[in-house]
């Protein structure tokens, strides 16, 4: 085990994940070791600095931003998943939140590691070029990816809303359901969670507009028109939110459709780039990497 | 020394298993007789340490002795006090002694052989009486540790079986799916249509959860100061507000749960009244509970994203559900609390050999 081979350490990170996922399970399940306590916010916390480590030495291979290929753009969105979640545990105290987030970067960032071909050495061949040459486009997408993984974690604050929902009109609490935070409480975060990913979205499309403006010609239509699509997608149902025409289990529902559309239109993207044979390009309204300006 | 160990520690009690309500209310001490009843208890010849546990459902008398205690002369002065036949004494209380002593109060403390299984008030009565017979110096150092460990076991059986797991009475089951729809009942808005036993079961558990906005609405309810119908009663006693009842349709959107307990027999509430609700509070939700039979709300809102009704089949369901639960706990509770029953036992044998 190298502290400096990145795809390690995201084995690694992965597993942490999983373990903390897997405690987290047996705690829900009232299977109380003292040594369980705080350790699925540790397991989560150490992964986290592994995955950070993990992204920084591939951002240094690449010179930039780690968004090259579909393993590289996965991680990325796992990473600001597990931040976003960090962040909201300062203020919130949800286990069982960390629990999804930490299950779903496991069973995610494992796969996207047992297919060698997802993470193609991009920055290996000779006439490789930075992958971002210019730092706005560079910043267009991660903050896009960031949002990406804000959505990622409205999404399951959804699911926690639906599978809540559920209980109480069935009149069947399960002990999944019994360690669920309450239902008004999971709307107001779910709203929260989206409002910011669509300020972020909004940000990165602002910043990736400029850009495009200079150079159309480095934008694909597809690509510009699937991004759009998913901003008007999530800004409309921010705006049918807060005017009152959409809430509770129907704002969930869309929230979680929008979001497999979001997760679909990245592999269409992928293969679309695998087609034409040149570098993948990452999510949302990014060029060709390399402009030659 | 057998025989001195056989006596140490003695138990003549009274609950709901072995007496129905008319046999125990015969039994139990008023509070005004407590201090006339333990100074007549420390007389018995024998008897070093008592104590007495007195609620609603349970009299039950402790005593512990290094030397020998006729059981008889306990029995025979409880009997004296509440004039009572002997016979009858005997066929509505039981007796335990030494091993079987520690392992009632374990039993008793930890709330699974109340009437309602897994409760917690009783073990603050326990702690309560073991509280009064320290003031009064006539608990000692036997039932000092009986009575500490009894409050470590029925903590152990609250943690770790699910012997208190779901509410069981109405008004606390109503509690907890309010808990799991807006969080904190505390901040939860309660509106009661109409009177009766669930409406003051449940404004009593929203009160003890500290909601401090109940208002009551009634059909007999007249918007004047002097008048004493049960709605404004209700309101008074419970801290709320009362409201007029020509005015509680257009102010449904203010609430966060409604409770209807009318025998109007019709509907109060139909489907427009919480559409026109939940346009005023679209991301809040609703919960409506109809404890009324013949129904006083339609079925349909139910369809009505974010609003959550119940009826009482519903509640009772859940309520039974839990106590099914609860139940299915007590044995594996008892075991495990035997056997630290008889550890403590064992512990306090063998201490008492070495000095």
């Amino acid at each position: 085990m190298s502290v400096n081979d990145t795809r390690e350490l995201l084995w690694l990170a992965g597993g942490l994940y999983g373990l903390a996922f897997a405690i987290g399970l047996l705690k829900t399940f009232k299977i109380n070791w003292t040594p369980f306590r705080e350790s699925p916010l540790a397991a989560i916390s150490l992964g986290f600095i592994l995955h950070t480590r993990a992204l920084y030495l591939r951002g240094l291979d690449v010179h930039g931003c780690p968004l090259g290929n579909t393993l590289e753009r996965i991680q990325f969105i796992l990473w600001s998943l597990i931040l976003a979640f960090l962040i909201l545990r300062l203020l919130w105290r949800l286990d069982l939140l960390g629990s999804f987030c930490a299950g779903l970067s496991f069973c995610a960032g494992w796969l996207s590691l047992v297919f060698p071909q997802l993470d193609s050495n991009y920055w290996l061949s000779e006439n490789y070029e930075k992958l971002f040459s210019n730092p706005w486009i560079e910043l267009h997408a991660s903050i896009a990816i960031f949002s990406y993984g804000l959505f990622s974690l409205l999404t399951i604050v959804c699911a926690m809303y639906l599978v809540q929902r559920k209980a109480l009109l069935s009149r069947k609490f399960n002990k999944l359901s019994s360690f669920l935070p309450p239902i008004q409480e999971l709307e107001v975060a779910a709203m929260r969670l989206l409002t910011v990913g669509v300020l972020f979205l909004t940000i990165s499309i602002i910043v990736g507009g400029m850009h495009w403006t200079r150079h159309p010609e480095l934008v694909s239509q597809a690509k510009l028109s699937v991004t759009l699509i998913l901003w008007i997608g999530y800004l409309m149902v921010f705006i049918l939110y807060k005017t009152g025409k959409l809430y509770g289990s129907k704002f969930s529902k869309t929230s979680i459709t929008l979001y497999l559309v979001t997760i679909g239109s990245l592999a269409l993207v992928n293969t679309r780039t695998k087609e034409s044979n040149t570098t993948p390009p990452p999510v949302i309204t990014i060029p060709e990497y390399s402009t030659d300006e | 020394m057998s025989e001195s160990l056989d006596q140490s520690l003695f138990l003549l009690g009274c609950s709901h298993q072995v007496a129905d309500l008319s046999a125990r209310e015969k039994i139990s001490l008023p509070s005004s007789s407590i201090d006339e009843f333990y100074n007549g208890l420390g007389k018995i010849q024998g008897i070093e340490e008592y104590l007495l546990l007195n609620t609603c459902n349970r009299t039950e008398i402790y005593a512990a002795s290094k030397s020998n205690l006729s059981r008889n002369l306990i029995i025979q002065y409880l009997s004296k006090f509440r004039n009572l036949d002997p016979a009858f004494l005997s066929r509505y209380s039981y007796q335990r002694s030494n091993h079987e002593v520690v392992s009632h109060l374990f039993e008793v403390a930890s709330g699974i052989d109340s009437q309602m299984v897994g409760e917690t008030e009783i073990l603050g009565q326990v702690k309560k009486a073991y509280s009064d017979a320290c003031k009064r110096n006539i608990s000692g150092k036997m039932l000092n540790r009986l009575f500490q460990k009894g409050f470590q076991a029925a903590k152990w059986a609250r943690t770790h079986t699910g012997i208190s797991r779901g509410q069981v009475n109405l008004g606390n089951v109503l509690c907890e799916l309010a808990r799991r729809i807006f969080g904190k009942v505390a901040n939860c808005r309660l509106l009661v249509l109409g009177a009766g036993e669930v409406a003051e079961n449940t404004m009593e558990a929203f009160k003890s959860r500290g909601s401090q906005a109940i208002t009551v609405t009634g059909r007999t309810f007249d918007w004047c100061p002097l008048s004493r119908n049960k709605p404004s009663e209700l309101a008074e006693k419970f801290g709320g507000f009362a409201l007029s009842f020509n005015q509680y349709k257009d102010s449904l959107h203010l609430f966060d749960v409604i409770l209807t307990s009318t025998t109007s027999g019709q509907s109060m509430i139909g489907v427009e009244d919480i559409k026109r609700a939940m346009k005023k509070r679209p991301a809040k939700p609703l919960f409506l509970i109809d404890a009324s039979v013949p129904r006083n709300i339609e079925e349909d809102v139910a369809s009505i994203d974010n609003v959550f009704l119940y009826n009482m089949d519903d509640i009772s369901e859940i309520a039974n559900e839990n106590l099914k639960s609860r139940m299915s706990e007590v044995e594996r509770c008892r075991g495990a609390l035997a056997q630290r029953a008889q550890k403590l036992w064992d512990q306090m044998t063998q201490q008492k050999e070495i000095s």
